[in-house]
């Protein structure tokens, strides 16, 4: 049996984060969690959270940010808004998750070859690119990144998708994307403005894959 | 404005820092160099607290060393120190009418976030009154005697306790009690925490002791319809709703019940919450008060849709005989008594807890709510104390859910202060009765009281499972074995940091408490305010905590907020010794901030009278003129306003006091 300290210093603190999450549109209630946990008994996910909704909110508000971003639990969250529905407080704890998942991608604090924030990325960058998401491709992508060999188990349903031509081997996209580039160059420009100030204030904490 | 006639007269100003409250944000030597150098003033003062005894001999001291013949004061609002200040200036001398009171707290310094605004704001609401009160004339207070009956409203432990301390004071007392009996929802507990001493036990001798009572007047089944008057004379109307039994000829004996056409009881219990039956003609509950039985015209066979058929054969009219007390024709009636205070205690009603659906509550049978269990462990209860579910079984284990309804936003905001301990004192009666596993499920545990904390150790002891965690769901759908047919509870256990899911026989929720569904309707009635969650709102919430806005009209108990039952009694006799002074004093003093009519310039149009929120303009035939009845006027100007001629002026509100004081707020840039 290891025996490890797990004690919290305040120098395991990163002072101002939970202010930095609160000052976020939608996520100002926070302050307000009475740590009551229904969020956690309505989840239908929290029983393979390493921490619960209701610890993440008090995680979050007293600044463990390094803690709350390299938790499963803002990646098992499936957005179906049951914890933002039944809190007392009308905290919208689902928003926050999104928040927090932000935070993790733009730091690259995430478990990486772990399934949901890679799906997040590859979508993303499809969607940036192509204007439209093809998703079988999508899907192969995932696997490729985070579990190749799981996708070998498949063959039999890329078979009979491939059969009935429902498992088209071309990308997808859109005409005219000059003029979504035109678009989407003009979206980065006001985010990399944004997350220029932003990276200013954070000090980097880059971890392994977790999984 | 006349120039000249300013300077006749000699101001003190004296601007307040109440400690911080208006220092932290108006520059308070500032405003007194400001008002300085106004026409009219002799001296201007800053000072720490001018409510306190040395501020108010400053003023005394000042209008004799001064000669001063005005006085203005600049701090918290009237409400609370104008009656501190008039006596100041009074005992200096003055006619404490030719003061002037300036808000610069409520109205500058704790509603601003600049302190240079907030300073010059200080300066022009300072500045009118200084203009203003150069025109205040010399006013008498009035005297009008008061009427020392008292009428309570609402016949629950609040109500009760009030009658009986202000009849035992030799006061005579109306009791009006919407219900066939008094007793309110204390009659229906079953032991009260955290003595655990019976309810019925304490409560009943005091019920009967009101019924008895020479100087009570007790009116079941009846409610006010109508308020009319003043403080000290209130005419009240009460609607006395037909239960067609002369209450006088009833004796309870209760023959009409044992011979009713219906041999078994299969109404709606209203009183055991629905768990029991009774039948058309009935008494509440054994220990009601009057011991008179009422018939119900919804379902009695001698009614249809509650108009009389005389179709049925009337058993229990000869069952009564001789008393002849079952009279099918009564109606409705009104009866109008006099006043001259009124208590009014009308105390809660329960969250519905069909409001929570993730519960369960109405849809799954064995989910109850607290009161309903309340009935089930009473011993004179649908089931004479037997605990058994819906469905006849005993519960093995139970889970109790604390905070249903409140403590969120999305049902009631406020704590409801009674359900941890009342959750407490069932799962110790449920477990009394059943000796089943309980499990309490609570957001915090509150249990601030004389024997409360002791309480909640002694429930630890017992082997009561405390879970904090708020419930996410109640539901019968099994993903095991052991949870097959029993209503799971799925929850964060906080403390232990695991979601769990526990299997239960039965659920009782914690409902909490809320306004009565008519509170608004009260309220308007008896010319009182409610908070914003919908209880009736005292005057001030540590001070005056009986009282409310309106002169004679007290409130005690649940109306006001969620509260227990030694909480509500002692409010209750607070209540009651609030009026008794009242009444006692022989008479009120009126503001003399009344409205007057120019006799020579009314033309008698008329339209004043309608307009009167209190009735207080009558039209006098003989001069054909309006006239005011300075009792019931409350100075609310409305018709000073809407005059056309001109000629209807209110003390301290006349023209010139007004134009002044606006000359003197736009004065200042």
């Amino acid at each position: 049996m290891e025996i490890t300290r797990t004690i919290k210093y305040e120098a395991d603190r990163v002072k101002g984060f939970g202010d930095e999450v609160r000052s976020v549109p939608g996520c100002e209630q926070l302050q307000s969690c009475i740590q009551c946990g229904t969020c956690s008994g309505v989840c239908p996910l929290s029983i393979y959270m390493d921490y619960s909704p209701r610890q993440v909110m008090a995680l979050v508000r007293s600044d463990f940010k390094n803690e709350v971003l390299r938790s499963h639990t803002i990646w098992l969250c499936a957005s179906c808004y049951s914890c933002t529905v039944e809190c007392p407080r009308q905290i919208r704890i689902t928003d926050i998750m999104y928040e927090l998942k932000q935070r993790a991608i733009h730091e690259g604090i995430y478990p990486k070859k772990f399934a949901i924030p890679v799906l997040a990325k590859e979508f993303y960058k499809m969607a940036y690119k192509y204007g439209r998401v093809t998703e079988n491709v999508l899907a192969a992508t995932m696997f490729l990144k985070t579990n190749w060999l799981a996708a070998l188990g498949m063959w039999r349903l890329g078979l009979g998708l491939l059969k009935r031509g429902r498992f088209p081997l071309k990308v997808e996209s859109i005409k005219r994307r000059d003029e979504l580039d035109r678009m989407m160059r003009t979206v980065d420009r006001l985010n990399i403005d944004a997350l220029h100030d932003e990276k200013k204030k954070i000090t980097s904490h880059r971890v392994e894959a977790a999984t | 404005m006349d120039a000249t006639k300013k300077q006749d007269v000699r101001i003190g100003f004296y601007i307040c820092h109440c400690g911080s409250n208006i220092a932290a944000m108006v520059d308070c030597p500032a405003v007194a160099r400001y008002v300085e150098k106004l026409p009219g003033v002799v001296l201007s003062r800053d000072y720490k607290y001018m409510c306190s005894d040395p501020g108010q001999e400053l003023i005394q001291k000042d209008i004799k060393e001064h000669q001063l013949d005005r006085v203005v004061v600049a701090s918290c609002s009237p409400l609370l120190h104008e009656h501190t200040f008039r006596a100041a200036v009074e005992a200096g001398g003055l006619n404490p009418f030719f003061f002037h009171m300036v808000n610069i707290r409520e109205h500058d310094s704790w509603v601003h976030t600049n302190k240079v605004e907030a300073t010059e704001k200080a300066k022009a609401l300072a500045h009118a009154a200084i203009q203003r009160v150069a025109k205040h004339k010399s006013l008498e207070v009035k005297k009008v005697p008061i009427h020392p009956d008292v009428l309570v409203v609402g016949g629950g432990i609040a109500g009760i306790h009030a009658a009986m301390t202000m009849a035992n004071a030799g006061k005579k007392v109306y009791l009006v009690e919407r219900e066939p009996s008094i007793g309110g929802h204390m009659a229906k507990f079953d032991k009260t925490f955290p003595t655990l001493d019976c309810a019925a036990c304490i409560l009943t001798p005091k019920m009967s002791e009101v019924g008895s009572h020479p100087n009570i007047t007790l009116l079941t089944y009846s409610e006010v319809a109508k308020m009319d008057g003043y403080v000290g004379n209130y005419t009240v109307t009460v609607k006395r709703k037909p239960r067609y039994v002369i209450e006088d000829q009833c004796t309870g004996c209760q023959e009409c019940i044992a011979n009713c056409v219906y041999k078994e009881p299969k109404f709606h219990d209203e009183f055991n919450e629905g768990l029991g039956k009774r039948k058309p003609v009935y008494i509440p509950f054994p220990q009601a008060t009057p011991q008179v039985v009422a018939i119900d015209p919804k379902v009695c066979l001698n009614f249809r849709n509650g108009v009389l058929t005389d179709k049925c054969k009337k058993s229990c009219v000869t069952a009564c005989g001789e008393k002849k007390a079952i009279d099918f024709t009564q109606q409705e009636t009104v009866q109008d008594i006099k006043v001259g205070t009124i208590i009014v205690t009308t105390g809660f009603k329960t969250f519905d807890a069909k409001r929570v659906p993730q519960y369960g509550y109405g849809k799954f049978p064995n989910v109850y709510t607290a009161l309903e269990i309340e009935r089930l462990v009473n011993a004179s209860g649908p089931t004479a104390g037997h605990v058994v579910m819906r469905d006849g079984r005993e519960p093995k284990s139970i889970g109790i859910i604390h905070c249903v309804g409140s403590r969120d936003k999305k049902t009631n905001r406020w704590c409801s202060r009674v359900c941890c301990m009342y959750s407490m004192k069932l799962a110790h009666l449920l477990k009394e009765h059943t000796g089943a596993e309980i499990y309490s499920f609570y957001i915090d545990m509150r249990t601030p009281g004389k024997g409360y904390e002791e309480f909640y150790d002694k429930l630890l002891e017992e082997g009561v499972h405390f879970i904090r965690g708020r419930v996410g769901e109640v539901t019968d759908w099994a993903m095991s074995p052991e949870e097959e047919g029993k209503l799971v509870i799925r929850v964060e256990d906080t403390l232990a940091g695991y979601v769990r899911r526990i299997p239960f026989d039965m659920v009782v929720l914690a409902t909490g408490m809320e306004p009565q569904a008519d509170a608004q309707d009260v309220r308007r009635m008896f010319n009182m305010s409610c908070g914003s969650e919908g209880f009736f709102l005292e005057r001030h919430p540590k001070l005056a905590p009986v009282s409310t806005f309106t002169e004679g009209i007290f409130i005690a108990g649940a109306c006001q907020g969620p509260r227990d039952i030694p909480d509500t009694v002692a409010q209750a006799g607070a209540a009651a010794a609030e009026a008794l002074a009242l009444i006692d004093k022989g008479h009120i003093e009126q503001e003399p901030n009344t409205a007057f009519i120019l006799d020579d310039e009314c033309c008698g149009c008329k339209s004043c009278i309608p307009l009167c929120p209190y009735t207080a303009i009558t039209f006098d035939e003989s001069k054909k003129k309006a006239t005011i009845n300075e009792a019931l006027c409350k100075g609310c100007g409305t018709c000073v306003a809407a005059c056309p001629s001109g000629s209807i002026v209110q003390n301290l509100f006349d023209d010139e006091e007004i134009f002044s004081e606006i000359d003197g707020v736009l004065a200042h840039d």
